[in-house]
């Protein structure tokens, strides 16, 4: 589904501030598959994502989707089969626009061409639907614009705005970072649900190093722009939490270092 | 009585000029100075071609013209990377010798023998009764719709690219090209209003869009103060609504003795500036509030 072949990325070329953000990157995804991503800070995880989205084009290396090359795709062409969160809620949304007109702004266009009005009844009910599967009241709050609800709530807008054409590859980017822990585990549970409902192939960063090992179905570690670590299957069942931070710190001869990082249990 | 009239439709024409204003200062946050060109290239070639006896095409060049003047600052400012407010500066310093030409080169262009519009009209209504007519239509058309562009998926995007650039650009939406076309609909409907004008004062002026950025501006603000906008056909609608006040405002402030026509820029301008700074006043207030309330406490 997504092959990433040796792409490489270095900021401020020539200059002292240099720095090989991704170093000669491989990676590839099977349909269905459902990685999670850990790492230090900086460790390039959000710059695989930009690259793999078209944020920029990588200096070396190829990237295709879907058997397609994108690798010179302009971004806002990609996106249409890509749905990426961020980390921060105020980034996926338009805060001036209801909740409706975001959702419809993800779904319309698809449905009714550029120039269809972009809010029709039916439509209306898909998403209201869609809503309510979520329960936290947001179906009874179609028409409230979207900057008046909290980091939560615009999460899950925006994972809504992600999934409500399921895209061929889904990406999370600490998506839940930046909420607090209740709500982090209710974003977490939807976006588990949505993922499995719709059986999204998706990449998935996150700083809670054990709910990386507990979902989805394989993990990577990256450090240094490279990936250190691709476990999965048996192997990754059995894996401890401490027995991944030993491997971390063998494998990239540091202390793991994230200051978001989670190792508390679920 | 005349009084009340004349500021209804020029309220209403210049209602036009606020509502290409909201779109490109409101919708996408440029403050666009291509208007200032637009306008006049709106009303050059309205005038030029009522002159030949066109009136209508008049209006339709007017249109084409402006969108086209938007869509050159919409590539300079997104295929070019050159900044908003100067490429705006760069399209209107542009028009103008083009404007000139338009005119048949000299700076003004009288069209009191030719059949406009509003002298069309006329026969039917009334000279009183057609310019309100004519106005009306025009304005209310345009309201109505913009107010059903800005629902549709292009509409939409349109608004968030204004709202959120950096989520329109990780959507599959052309962010660039939605800001052109948000310039460029905005410059043809200034167009459009340059265009009635000239009609409607059977006069063309070179000079003529000069402060029409600000007058635009004044306009939307008043609108804004006496519409709360709350979704955005109320906001078009108090756009027009704004401009028509403003009139009524200027039409008062004329009967003072001391108070000149030129006057009119300066109360534009501290209209503009005053209610533009409120936000940064209330935070200041706050901030000193703060201050005051925390030293008690020390
Ligand atoms: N646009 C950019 N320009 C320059 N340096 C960048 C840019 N984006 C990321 N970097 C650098 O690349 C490295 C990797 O960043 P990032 O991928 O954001 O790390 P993380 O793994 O924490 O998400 C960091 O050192 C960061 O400073
Ligand atoms: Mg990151």
């Amino acid at each position: 589904m997504l092959d990433i072949q040796n792409v490489t990325k270095v900021f401020g070329k020539d200059t002292v501030n240099e720095h090989t953000a991704l170093d000669d990157l491989s990676l590839h995804l099977d349909k269905g598959e459902f990685v999670t991503i850990v790492g230090s800070n900086g460790a390039g995880k959000s710059t695989l994502f930009n690259a793999i989205c078209g944020t920029f084009f990588s200096d070396s290396g190829h990237i295709s989707l879907d058997g397609a090359d994108i690798t010179y795709m302009p971004e806002h062409k990609r996106s249409k089969m890509i749905g990426r969160v961020f980390q921060d809620p105020m980034k996926g949304t338009s805060p001036n626009l209801t909740i409706e007109e975001n959702i419809a702004l993800a779904y319309a266009r698809s449905k009714h061409g550029p120039l269809g009005f972009a809010l029709n009844k039916r439509d209306l009910k898909i998403f209201r639907d869609a809503l309510a599967d979520f329960d936290m009241g947001l179906e009874d709050r179609m028409k409230t614009k979207v900057g008046l609800l909290s980091g939560g709530q615009r999460q899950v807008v925006t994972l809504l705005m992600c999934t409500v054409v399921p895209p061929k590859l889904l990406l999370l980017d600490e998506h839940t970072a930046a909420l607090d822990p209740a709500t982090s585990e209710k974003i977490m549970k939807i976006t588990n649900d949505m993922i499995r409902k719709n059986n999204l192939t998706t990449l998935m960063i996150t700083h809670n190093i054990n709910s990386a090992l507990k979902t989805g179905t394989r993990t990577i570690m990256m450090d240094s722009g490279s990936i250190i670590l691709d476990i999965s299957g048996e192997e990754r069942d059995k894996m401890s939490l401490n027995e991944l931070l030993d491997l971390y710190t063998r494998r990239s001869k540091k202390v793991f270092d994230n200051d978001r990082m989670l190792l508390g249990t679920e | 009585m005349v009084l009340i009239l004349g500021s209804l439709e020029l309220g209403m024409i210049y209602g036009l000029l606020a509502l290409g204003i909201f779109i490109t200062f409101r919708i996408l946050n440029i403050p666009d100075l291509t208007c200032e060109g637009s306008f006049t290239l709106g009303l050059s070639l309205s005038a030029a071609l009522t002159r030949v006896g066109h009136p209508f095409l008049g209006m339709i060049a007017g249109i084409i013209g402006g969108m086209a003047a938007g869509g050159v600052t919409g590539f300079l400012q997104t295929r070019c990377k050159i900044h908003p407010i100067l490429a705006g500066i760069l399209v209107m310093s542009g028009l103008y010798p083009i404007n000139l030409l338009i005119l048949g080169g000299s700076p003004n262009l009288a069209i009191m023998n030719s059949g406009t519009i509003f002298k069309y009209a006329g026969a039917f209504l009334g000279n009183e009764g057609a310019k309100i007519a004519v106005s009306l239509i025009f304005t209310g058309i345009t309201t109505i719709a913009l107010a059903m562009f800005f629902k549709t998926h292009t509409g939409l995007a349109i608004r968030a690219t204004g709202d959120n650039e950096d989520m329109v650009r990780a959507s599959s939406i052309n962010a660039d090209g939605m800001k052109a076309a948000a310039l460029s609909i905005g410059n043809g409907v200034i167009a459009l209003c340059g265009a009635v004008i000239a009609q409607y004062q059977n006069y063309a002026d070179i000079n003529s869009g000069a402060g029409t950025l600000v007058l635009g501006l004044a306009s939307v603000i008043i609108g804004e103060v006496i519409i709360f906008r709350r979704d955005l056909t109320l906001s078009l609608i108090a756009a027009v609504v704004g401009s028509i006040v403003y009139r009524f405002i200027i039409a008062l402030a004329m009967k003072l003795p001391f108070f000149d026509a030129s006057y009119l820029k300066l109360v534009s301008a501290v209209i503009v500036a005053v209610a533009l700074s409120i936000p940064a006043i209330k935070a200041r207030a706050r901030l000193a509030r703060i201050k005051k309330e925390g030293g008690r406490y020390a």
